[in-house]
């Protein structure tokens, strides 16, 4: 009888047969990377070519000539410096405030029951897809002199003039942290519900006492989620464009608006092009320091 | 059907397409042009006293869109892809576009109507259309009707104590910087000329600066602000402050000092429709239509031929800031001054307001 | 006492805890409803709290032929945003998922771009090169334009979605005979449904509330609500401004239904 073995035709040799799956896996792995193609074929025209594009005209002046002029004013303009501060400044108060105000309540909603959480949530995601412009109108209403907040307080007795709430550095902070604050509570709260409550409970039995259980048990696995909320929250806040422009008086001018008026200002773009190429540098230069750092590549993305 | 009643049918339905054609004929061959204006209240104002009567007048149809300001014409023209047949801008935007080579030269054998309107705001390439004013308005529930009454007065926060608002650009506030600083009027545009009168009038907002609590950049926003009484005197433009006191709000203004500046029309290089866009201008500009402004809004027309026509009522004469009277007391604006200037003076005025 | 959590803290210990979560949670939602008054005030300004109530905002918006085209715009570049962005999106994060490329990491980065990049930025580049291409004032330039803004929270919501689940169901479909896109539509998809839905729902509110872009690139006949807005704030503050938000608070809240109803299907995690 003869066995499979001795079957004519092609040997069924393991290590063949083996060979040729992983080499058919592979090309049909590779193949279905085709499928990320029509995401950055898009990305590539309206984002990559688009803002390289403006990169080459930022070297052209107004009479189409090549010049540096664009950058070197940056450097030696009083106006452009204080523009770069100020975004700093307050991207780095937005992004404070919002982790102060933004930690507790992620923790608060990640311990309470599924129903719980799930209102709580509403109350983040809701003036999330409330519009920008008007939410920030609504600040202005509630912040101006003879607004809500002012009339409360003046009414309470707790204050003998209308505070300056709005058109200032003050209202831009609060007005951005409102908008803000829901990037930085969604990563944080999905990363802290991924926290395995054993951990917590094993150190209260090994007799660590709550606040100890939290800062060195809870608190380090929550970094990730609170970097990836920090990052989000800092890069947008560096190219925040409305907000500041109607509560900030005109007192505050934010990179994003200096660019805009740029626009309107020169005849050529190269003006605003070398504004808005520097933000771009200066955002990734960022990125790539906490990712040195922190190793950003763990808290975003898909794997 | 037979092969002979095909072509009958084929005759029917094109002698029938024909005179239809002929029917609606005059409204397809009307024409249309497209006419951009800053939007809101002010363009529905334009829209009732300039485009209903001239599209009616001519027969065509008058689209409309809004402008930003100079960035929107420019892009239009160097991207060729113009719009707008006819825009309106603000008299230095004019000047400005008139030296980059953008607008269309006007055609002055159409446009016959500038009889009545003041030689320096009859341009090669641009028209004057409207004139404003940049004035001192206040809160009555400050300073009751005895509010500041010129740009000194506006500085003086001893005798006016409280906050301020003013435009976010260097327009009106360097004129009006000088004045408060007791430069007459005829000698503000050579004292600007040169680099120390810059520097005094820089050095003079510097001093009001600390009470400004708000750089307006819309015509809305300072009329929210008087409205809600964010600010206790602010300037302002004149029909901005006289629609707000309309709808309630509690201020008052005074055309004294008052900065007399215009908005002008242009034809971007390159318009679609520039024979019509000519037609409609001349049309925008007879005493008849320009007398009709003042119902709507309180910005004077440029023809003062209008002020003849016996349209405008002397209730309507008393807010509008070009009727003689009230112009007499107000500083015209030179928007030549500008040209070449604008950008580093801007730069130099937003570093000076941001902090 | 009842200890309030696995660290054996107290509900009394930590009641500032709460106090400070429920007045942060006010400060968020408290201008949204703020908004919904304003809209029927009288008065021609924004005011709170309105004095005279009326509906002549609401009567505004829908007697206004700019605003209801305005409207259809928004609504139409939504609608086809929302499509556009899931479907290349979810492609792209299933092909990432699946592929364990060398360079997926590059890629990741590549489609978080519009993410990262300044919206100013993308609305003056895209601005300028639509000018030369004559998609200035189309509804299909604003379509691509606001697809490719949705792409990265649609790739990075369905990735999620994926992680947590088995393909070896979809190995399972294949070796009965299904093609993989059989396999990955009657078996991948309904699994994962939840995060295509919310995905698709991100996607849809990122073009309806985006206001930059739209700013420059959507104008004339094809504006969008946003830019009318925003507009409208610049020449004329009015209340149809609050009218318009209150109409969209409400198809927010409809959509955030529409999650939970999706979400109850949903697999419970342990």
């Amino acid at each position: 009888m003869t066995t499979i073995a001795e079957l004519p035709g092609r040997a069924l040799a393991a290590d063949d047969n083996a060979a040729e799956l992983a080499a058919d896996e592979k090309r049909e792995r590779q193949g279905l990377f085709v499928l990320c193609s029509p995401a950055l074929v898009l990305v590539f025209l309206v984002v990559i070519l688009p803002v390289g594009w403006l990169f080459w005209l930022s070297l052209y002046d107004a009479h189409d000539a090549f010049t540096w002029g664009n950058y070197t004013r940056m450097v030696h303009s009083g106006a452009y410096i204080k523009t770069f501060r100020t975004t700093f400044e307050i991207s780095v108060v937005v992004t404070g405030v919002c982790v102060l105000l933004g930690y507790p309540l992620a923790y608060l909603l990640s311990q309470l029951s599924q129903r719980l959480a799930a209102l709580g949530m509403i109350c983040v995601i809701l003036p999330f897809w409330t519009s920008l412009l008007v939410r920030t109108y609504a600040w202005l209403v509630l912040l101006q002199r003879k607004g809500l907040i002012n009339e409360a307080l003046l009414g309470l007795g707790v204050i003998d003039h209308p505070l300056r709430l709005v058109y200032n550095f003050t209202g831009t902070v609060i007005g951005m942290v409102h908008i803000l604050l829901p990037f930085l509570v969604m990563p944080l709260y999905a990363s802290m519900k991924t926290i395995d409550r054993d951990l917590v409970r094993a150190a209260a039995n090994l007799g660590a006492s709550p606040v100890q259980g939290f800062w060195r048990v809870f608190f380090p696995l929550s970094l990730p989620g609170l970097f990836a909320g920090v990052v989000l929250v800092f890069v947008l806040c560096l190219g925040f464009y409305v907000t500041p422009a109607l509560l900030g008086g005109g007192k505050v001018q934010m990179w994003a608006m200096r660019i805009e008026t740029s626009v309107n200002l020169y005849a050529n773009w190269g003006a605003a092009s070398a504004l808005g190429v520097v933000l771009l540098v200066v955002t990734l230069a960022i990125l790539y320091g906490l990712h040195r750092l922190f190793g950003l590549h763990r808290v975003l993305g898909p794997s | 059907m037979t092969r002979r009643s095909v072509p009958i049918t084929t005759a029917a339905v094109l002698a029938g397409a024909f005179a239809a054609g002929a029917l609606v004929g005059p409204a397809f061959a009307a024409g249309s042009i497209t006419v951009a204006s800053w939007g809101g209240a002010f363009q529905a104002a334009e829209r009732k006293a300039f485009f209903q009567p001239a599209a009616k007048a001519l027969g065509i149809v008058i689209k409309e869109d809004t402008t930003n300001g100079i960035a929107d014409v420019r892009a239009q023209v160097k991207a060729d892809a113009v719009k707008w047949d006819v825009t309106e801008q603000g008299s230095n935007t004019c000047a400005q576009l008139q030296s980059e080579g953008l607008v269309e030269p006007l055609d002055y054998g159409v446009i016959t109507n500038t009889k009545g309107i003041e030689p320096t705001l009859v341009s090669s390439h641009w028209v004057g259309i409207i004139y404003y004013s940049t004035i001192i308005g206040w809160s009555t529930e400050t300073y009751g009707q005895n509010g500041p009454q010129s740009w000194a007065d506006f500085w003086d926060t001893k005798k006016f104590p409280g906050s301020r608002a003013s435009y976010a650009k260097p327009y009106y506030n360097l004129e009006a910087a000088l004045i408060a600083d007791g430069v007459p009027f005829d000698k503000v545009y050579p004292t600007l000329e040169t680099p120390e009168g810059q520097d005094r009038a820089f050095a003079k907002i510097a001093e009001i600066k600390p009470s400004v609590a708000v750089w307006w950049r819309s015509g809305a926003q300072s009329a929210q602000l008087i409205k809600d009484g964010e600010v206790d005197a602010l300037a302002i433009w004149n029909g901005r402050i006289s629609s707000a006191i309309k709808d309630g709000a509690k201020a008052a203004f005074t055309f004294n000092q008052g900065v007399f500046d215009f908005d002008c029309l242009v034809v971007p290089k390159g318009a679609p429709h520039k024979a019509l866009a000519m037609k409609a201008i001349n049309q925008f500009l007879a005493p008849g239509n320009q007398a009709l402004l003042p119902r709507y809004i309180s910005y004077g027309p440029v023809n003062l031929d209008a002020f003849e026509t016996g349209l405008i009522t002397p209730e309507q004469a008393a807010q509008v800031n070009s009727s003689p009277q009230n112009a007499k007391v107000q500083f015209v604006l030179n928007p030549n001054f500008w040209v070449g200037r604008y950008d580093k003076l801007q730069e130099r005025f937003d570093e000076l307001i941001q902090e | 006492m009842t200890p309030a959590s696995d660290t054996q803290i107290s509900h009394l210990g930590r009641l500032w805890l709460y106090v400070l979560g429920v007045l942060v949670m006010l400060f968020l939602v408290l201008p949204s409803f703020i908004v919904v008054p304003m809209s029927f005030s009288d008065s021609a300004y924004l005011e709170f709290p309105p004095r005279v109530w009326s509906l002549r905002w609401y009567e505004s918006f829908v007697g206004s032929v700019e605003w209801r085209d305005a409207t259809v715009v928004s609504l139409k570049a939504a609608v086809s945003t929302m499509v556009l962005a899931t479907a290349l999106g979810t492609a792209a994060a299933y092909g990432l998922h699946v592929s364990r490329f060398r360079l997926t990491a590059a890629i990741q980065a590549l489609l978080g771009m519009p993410l990262i990049v300044p919206v100013i930025l993308i609305a003056i580049g895209v601005f300028y090169v639509y000018a030369r291409l004559g998609l200035n004032n189309t509804i299909a330039g604003l379509i691509l334009a606001h697809s490719t803004l949705a792409i990265p929270f649609v790739v990075v919501t369905v990735a999620a979605g994926l992680k947590t689940y088995d393909m070896n169901q979809e190995m399972v479909a294949r070796s009965l005979g299904a093609t993989r896109l059989r396999a990955f539509l009657s078996i991948t998809l309904p699994q994962i449904r939840f995060s295509v839905v919310v995905a698709a729902l991100f996607a849809f509110i990122t073009s309806l509330d985006e206001v930059i872009v739209a700013l420059f690139i959507s104008g004339g006949e094809n504006a969008t609500l946003t830019r009318r807005m925003f507009n409208a704030l610049r020449d004329q503050i009015d209340p149809t401004i609050a009218a318009i938000s209150t109409c969209l608070i409400g198809v927010s809240i409809l959509a955030l239904v529409l999650i939970q109803a999706f979400g109850r299907q949903r697999t419970p995690r342990a």
